[in-house]
């Protein structure tokens, strides 16, 4: 059991993976997809030029649309050889960190180490950008000179050039904003004798988030299929037994779905209760969506058969 | 020859039914919860009603070599017991035999 604990996280974190560039490759799947989907949709209308097949010929698009975003999610995957290889199974912290600054998917850190490497791949991509940019700049100046002195069609691949540089010129923000993380302290997860596990900072960290304890902590017992409160020293404590990285996998999960915009990835945030429903508020771009709400849904009966039915009884 | 446009479909018709009952949601939730000491339990709610539970839970006792159940719940339905961590296993089996697309699954726990 203890093996299979600790080989789970490192199982979870390739999945989370998965989930985590699930935006990404939606969005680089879309421009192809929809060109691909259309086409069947074009060729349904001359066929049968009913109303009931304009909906079916959308179903078969959002069938494509799924299909297509798993492609690209293998296709990233095996991109990603690196990151993939180097999550290790072990448990010590160096490798932990490790893993932690690979793992680009969810833009959240649970440890300070990081900043040194940080720095290096931010400077590392400025320096690419730099390298870049001058490449574009020359290009560019051959480009307009080209544009200038002709009045031929601009080529595609002048155009994405162009408005990138105007983009890159007007909001360098963007350029080192994707790698801008949101660094936070990890959890600090002690056992409490054999049955019970404490949560030290659980309130610390819900005011890092910005978020309220009750919901946070909704969330983690629901996940962990177990009961536990807030004591007065302002811990959790949970029932059961549970390591640092378990907790922290529950968290990152947390934060992926109640804190970042889902958007733009901005932890600047707000969680809004509207009528039944929890919406997202995003303050840097101003997005706004309805998450999930927390259900614990199923809880097996797990405690002493004759505990239960004198309950019962 | 019938033509199949003609008929009356409403392709709709599957997402106002489960958004009708707030449980089933549409997803396969599959669970872990820790028992007394080490030991784990892991609970697969959602499946389709349609589904002969006795036998998928006969199937995975076999082939994950673990105790299972199927357990009657008034508000979710048949519900899919296994011991220990099966979340791994169970969500292959279940895409691998095609009774669960992918998507469909929402794996909870640590
Ligand atoms: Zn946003």
């Amino acid at each position: 059991m203890d093996d299979e604990m600790i080989f789970d996280p490192s199982l979870k974190k390739k999945k989370k993976k998965k989930t985590g560039f699930d935006m990404e490759a939606a969005l680089a799947g879309e421009p192809s997809e929809t060109t691909s989907a259309e086409v069947p949709a074009e060729t349904g209308d001359v066929d049968v030029p009913e109303d009931d097949s304009l909906d079916l010929d959308n179903f078969g698009k959002k069938k494509k649309k799924k299909k297509k975003t798993f492609f690209n999610l293998e296709e990233l995957e095996s991109a990603l050889p690196e990151a993939k290889d180097e999550a290790p199974p072990a448990e010590e912290p160096e490798h932990q960190d490790e893993e932690l600054i690979d793992d680009l998917d969810l833009d959240i850190d649970f440890t300070r180490t990081k900043k040194k490497k940080k720095k290096k791949n931010l400077d590392e991509i400025f320096a690419e950008e730099d390298v870049r940019g001058g490449e574009e700049q020359e290009r560019d100046e051959d480009q307009n000179g080209e544009w200038h002195g002709s009045d031929r069609d601009y080529t595609y691949d002048e155009l994405l050039e162009r408005v990138f540089d105007i983009m890159r010129e007007k909001n360098p923000s963007m350029v080192s904003g994707k790698k801008q993380k949101f660094i936070m302290r990890p959890p600090q997860v002690v056992r409490i004798g054999t049955k019970k596990t404490s949560f030290a900072n659980f309130t610390e960290i819900c005011k890092t988030l910005h978020r309220q304890p009750k919901h946070l902590l909704d969330f983690l017992l629901a996940e962990l299929g177990t009961s536990g409160s807030v004591d007065g020293n302002s811990q959790l404590i949970i029932k059961g037994r549970f390591q640092q990285k378990q907790i922290e996998n529950v968290l990152r999960r947390y934060i992926k779905e109640y804190v970042t915009c889902h958007t733009c990835r901005s932890p600047d945030t707000i969680l809004q209760k509207d009528t039944r429903l929890f919406f997202l508020q995003c303050e840097t771009c101003g997005s706004r969506c309805s998450v999930a709400s927390i259900k614990s849904g199923f809880q097996a009966v797990t405690g002493k058969r004759a505990a239960m039915r004198a309950k019962t009884a | 020859m019938s033509i199949q446009n003609l008929n009356t479909f409403d392709p709709f018709a599957d997402a106002i039914k489960s958004s009708e009952d707030d449980v089933q949601d549409g997803l396969v939730h599959v669970r872990i919860q820790q028992r007394n000491g080490r030991k784990t339990l892991t609970t697969i709610q959602g499946l389709s009603s349609e589904y002969d539970l006795k036998k998928i839970v006969r199937a995975c006792k076999k082939e994950f070599a673990c105790n299972g159940t199927v357990v009657e719940h008034p508000e979710y339905g048949e519900v899919l017991q296994l011991q220990g961590d099966q979340r791994e296993n169970i969500c292959q089996w279940l895409t691998k035999s095609g009774l669960v697309k992918p998507e469909q699954l929402k794996v909870h726990g640590f």
